[in-house]
């Protein structure tokens, strides 16, 4: 048996039916799933008699305070948790190869990865409630006299209980990426660097820090996106408003008024704006910043 | 070779437009053939065609009670017919009707994943709306005999007609639940009385953010008192009344605001959230539908022992709650069955007797032993008997109200 013939057939229609499956899966699931949400924002509803194409979903959102509201609440807790979660990612892998490959170093750092998101945002809130362990705590040694006097980071107004749970669990990940490029052949560059007589801050800028950039801004572009775009956090620990732009589509999706959902789907479809808005943003600084290191 | 030829991309591009436009193809093709009809009125063979199926049963998971109950008592039941119960617990009853929409709008006009829904209100609505239910029924399930179908709480779900599309199962009524240490009897004597209680007692008391079902509830309550009851909101919707009456209502819902739990800056995501701050201490009294549930809590050592319910004055809001069967649902035989078992006054004791859930049907068209069970069925001392809760029930508004005055106090109370 050859697979001599397959020569015979044009090589663009050859790698066509070898992506076929792929394509079909992510023509159906993802630009099927778009092309719907974007249909249905601009009014296409079937099962309604009264339906018709508008675009007075959009016209609705911008003079909506929710969604007002909600845009900048979402851009300030994705781009503080990725922020935040990238920068202790990366100390504590640098931390972790300072002290040795040691396995229980490793494992201490990446043992919430398996944990889901769900259940850490309810440990948050066991955690970081104005009834939480912290304010039990606090009330037992006499630091506060009762569950109000303990500062709101749970449905607070800013989003710290939803940016601490997403920084908890994706510094993991990012801290992960950024071990995993570390150990690719940096030391032998930091080495050689230390011989020509670059100092500690000098191998970390032009060294260390150009070698980690690329995964590490992949990686963050990756929990961006997910933040952003991400339900059961955000309505565990946030306020019902001003509420991330997930849980305002789920909001407008669970109406009763079955004419709500074009704002449902156009704020589906703001979502899918928002976060090409900010991993193209995200990838312009990344890729400026490396260029200039080198 | 000189004929053109489809490069990579293109070709790429063509097939997944290709396939975009033969997914909206297919879900835009609706059909409106009717699924596989099945006729109460002949219930034996109901009966035959049910057994062996297993019946998709949707309902808000959030009473542990209630879901040990029908995973027990009910399944129980339905496996003496042959039935298998799949209990399917929501939080919102929204997503089971958006379930049942989303198939309905893919052309699954039988079939249906969903067998039946708890359901009652806007839920139900909405459901009419889009021409979701089988309809005609409920007459012809033999417990139905027990069910007074003159009662408007029966007949009308929230004002909209039920016209056969749905069958009672439950009936409740609400109260306050409060903690007698904290408050006396003359602060729960009307919603002046409690408001007035909060404002004295800052942070103590709030209801959970609309449009949660009881959250609307609680707002209802002090529109109620507001406005004097509900009969100057009649149905059909009434622009100009219902202005008059939410111009009253908001101004005081905003007034108390700031003696609300965190100062009213924010409400608390749902019943459940209201109840734990309750357990966890936070708030000392809060609204509830279920006032049955309340002594099973207080048994369990979730909630004081000094719990205590009220009826304000002015009566409170009372409901009765359904089960509706899809059009398109697969197992509809196994439905009937269960809505058929539900209606049961052995269950609706059994009901009462362990969750404090209230019959639906009426105890007048029992037989004295069962009239005489329900009379005798133990009450905790933190709820109020039957007689206290059903004495003074105001009918609930109509749903065009209670969506309305759902996305009104977003912007008229919360975003303020």
């Amino acid at each position: 048996m050859s697979f001599s013939s397959s020569r015979s057939v044009p090589r663009g229609l050859r790698i066509l039916l070898l992506l076929t499956p792929a394509l079909v899966v992510v023509a159906v699931f993802f630009v099927g799933g778009v092309s719907q949400a974007v249909a249905q924002s601009f009014g296409y509803q079937p099962f309604l008699p009264s339906s018709r194409w508008s675009a007075d979903a959009y016209r609705s959102l911008w003079h909506d305070p929710a969604v007002r509201a909600s845009l900048g609440l979402t851009i300030r807790v994705s781009v503080l948790s990725t922020f935040l979660a990238a920068i202790i990612g990366v100390a504590g892998a640098l931390l972790i190869r300072r002290v040795g490959s040691r396995t229980w170093a490793h494992a201490m750092f990446q043992a919430n990865l398996a944990v889901p998101h769900l259940v850490g945002a309810l440990c948050m809130l066991l955690l970081l409630s104005q009834s939480g362990l912290l304010s039990r705590l606090s009330h037992a040694t006499g630091l506060t006299s009762g569950p109000a006097d303990f500062p709101e980071l749970t449905q607070d107004r800013f989003g710290w209980g939803i940016i601490a749970e997403y920084v908890w669990k994706e510094t993991a990940f990012i801290g992960v990426i950024a071990l995993a490029a570390l150990n690719r052949g940096v030391s032998e560059l930091e080495d050689a660097a230390r011989l020509l007589g670059a100092g500690a801050g000098q191998r970390f800028r032009h060294v260390t820090l150009p070698a980690l950039l690329p995964s590490v801004s992949a990686a963050s572009v990756l929990v961006m996106a997910f933040v952003a775009g991400s339900y059961e956090v955000p309505y565990l620990l946030g306020r019902p408003y001003p509420a991330t732009l997930p849980v305002v589509a789920l909001e407008y999706y669970r109406d009763v008024d079955l004419t709500a959902r074009p704002q449902a789907m156009a704020v589906a479809v703001l979502i899918t704006g928002v976060s090409v808005v900010l991993v193209a943003a995200y990838f312009t600084l990344t890729s400026r910043l490396v260029r200039r290191e080198l | 070779m000189s004929h053109p030829r489809l490069t990579g991309p293109w070709l790429a591009a063509g097939v997944l437009a290709a396939a975009a436009l033969m997914v909206t193809a297919c879900t835009s093709q609706s059909s409106t053939t009717a699924g596989q009809r099945v006729d109460s009125g002949d219930w034996d063979s109901v009966l035959a065609q049910a057994d062996g199926q297993t019946v998709n049963w949707y309902m808000y998971g959030g009473d542990d009670t209630l879901n040990g109950f029908i995973a027990g008592y009910v399944a129980d039941r339905l496996a003496e017919l042959g039935v298998t119960l799949n209990q399917v617990r929501v939080t919102d009853t929204a997503d089971a009707v958006n379930k049942v929409l989303g198939e309905k709008q893919a052309g699954r006009s039988s079939g249906g994943s969903v067998d039946a829904i708890w359901i009652n209100g806007e839920n139900f609505a909405t459901g009419v709306q889009a021409d979701l239910w089988s309809c005609g029924w409920v007459r012809g399930l033999p417990n139905s005999r027990f069910v007074d179908f003159t009662r408007p709480a029966v007949n009308n779900d929230f004002g909209t007609p039920v016209k056969g599309c749905e069958a009672p199962w439950q009936e409740a009524d609400s109260a306050l639940v409060y903690d007698s240490d904290q408050l006396s009897e003359s602060d729960v004597e009307s919603v002046s009385s409690l408001l007035s209680w909060a404002a004295a007692h800052p942070g103590r008391f709030t209801y959970p953010a609309l449009p949660d079902f009881t959250g609307s509830m609680a707002v209802r309550t002090i529109l109620y008192d507001t406005v004097g009851g509900p009969d100057s909101l009649t149905d059909p919707f009434d622009e100009d009344a219902y202005t008059a009456a939410a111009n009253r209502l908001w101004p005081r819902l905003n007034a108390i605001e700031h003696s609300l739990w965190r100062g009213g800056s924010t409400y608390p995501r749902s019943q459940a959230a209201v109840e734990k701050l309750y357990s966890d201490g936070e708030i000392d009294a809060f609204f509830t539908y279920g006032p049955g549930a309340v002594a099973d809590q207080v048994k369990k050592g979730v909630y004081p022992d000094s719990t205590r319910e009220a009826v304000l004055d002015g009566g409170n809001i009372g409901n009765v709650s359904f089960l509706a069967i899809p059009a398109n649902a697969e197992h509809s035989a196994a439905a009937l069955v269960l809505a058929n078992i539900l209606l049961d006054p052995e269950t609706q004791l059994a009901l009462y007797e362990t969750e404090g859930i209230y019959p639906a049907i009426d105890l007048e068209r029992t037989d004295k032993q069962t009239q005489q069970a329900f009379a005798d069925a133990p009450r905790s001392l933190s709820v109020l008997p039957l007689s206290t809760l059903t004495q003074h029930t105001q009918p609930e508004l109509g749903s065009d109200y209670v969506t309305r005055l759902e996305h009104d106090w977003k912007t008229n109370v919360l975003q303020q």
